[in-house]
């Protein structure tokens, strides 16, 4: 495992994975906040006043969430804030199943006929939590901005 | 750890800024208009005052008198898999390529609205549209399909 996790190219693949899926996710929520907010409120969790609150914020942390880990910057902090999402999403998603409510996701995409909520849906989002915590375990010394100012800076390879 | 946690706090308060300087620009989410717009007399009403909301007695009522067309303010998809049966399926975001199936009808013409239940806005934010059209008897159904689904009244279902 240490092996694996000292792997800059291994962790460069994660991060460019979980960034760029982050970024594209974002987009329609911060599009749409309203239907984003709707989707939330059919979990039937929160009151109808932190909806709107959610919906706004929610989406633009997922956004630089994916644009730093792509960019290889606060990688720990947008791994951190995305594992603690995503398992508040997936404790959302169990307890909607366990009250057999028939609800879309709202996850990927505001598109009411898509991603209906299920067990497949809890497992992709612990494959991407495992994902996402490899990110934060990993050693990220390369292919960052970071290592990048350093090399150009100090003429150190990176 | 503690760096890690110094960073989330720095993009959390970075993402608070944007999501509310774009809300706040754009007037979605949190900064969406929160009142009806000119009535036809030109007088501008907060939500609470008109378009009034009605419950799951009176809506009955309207239906089984037929005097009221019910506007279903759902997306397509969820109107096709059920709906109260007549209801004219006029979903929020395409209230402008489809108000022109209200022309015909006129403005004092009786409408319910209605969403999915108690925790839509849709059928409010429907409801302001149709005032703003000059549509001045609109009632909400605050209970919504799930209430009428759920009383066991009549529906249209496709499967």
């Amino acid at each position: 495992m240490k092996v694996l996790l000292q792997n800059d190219h291994l962790s460069l693949l994660a991060r460019a994975f979980v960034g760029g899926l982050f970024v594209v996710i974002s987009i329609d929520k911060i599009a749409d906040p309203a239907s984003f907010a709707t989707s939330i409120g059919n979990y039937r969790l929160l009151p109808q006043w932190s909806l709107e609150v959610i919906a706004t914020i929610l989406p633009w942390l997922e956004l630089l969430c994916g644009l730093s880990l792509l960019a290889g910057l606060f990688v720990r902090g947008s791994a951190l804030l995305l594992t603690g999402m995503l398992f508040i999403f997936t404790v959302a998603i169990v307890t909607a199943l366990l009250r057999g409510l028939d609800i879309t996701c709202g996850c990927f995409t505001q598109d009411p006929s898509a991603e209906k909520i299920g067990w497949m849906k809890v497992a992709e989002n612990v494959s991407l939590f495992l994902l996402i915590l490899f990110v934060f375990l990993a050693k990220n010394a390369r292919f960052t901005v970071v290592s990048y100012l350093q090399h150009t800076a100090g003429g150190r390879p990176s | 750890m503690r760096e890690a946690i110094r960073e989330a706090g720095i993009l959390f308060l970075i993402a608070t800024l944007l999501g509310l300087a774009y809300t706040a620009v754009t007037g979605k989410g949190l900064f969406a208009d929160r009142t009806f717009p000119a009535s036809p007399t030109g007088n501008s009403l907060p939500r609470t005052v008109a378009p009034s909301m009605i419950h799951l007695q009176e809506a009955q009522r309207l239906f089984e008198t037929g005097s009221a067309l019910f506007l279903d303010s759902r997306n397509a998809y969820d109107y096709d898999r059920g709906h109260i049966k007549g209801a004219m399926n006029i979903p929020l975001k395409e209230w402008e390529n489809a108000k022109h199936r209200l022309e015909s009808l006129s403005k004092d013409h009786p409408f319910v609205v209605y969403c999915d239940g108690a925790e839509c806005n849709s059928s409010i934010e429907l409801a302001a549209k149709l005032y703003a059209a000059g549509f001045t008897n609109v009632k909400i159904f605050f209970g919504g399909w799930r209430e009428w689904e759920g009383s066991g009244l009549p529906t249209n279902k496709s499967d």
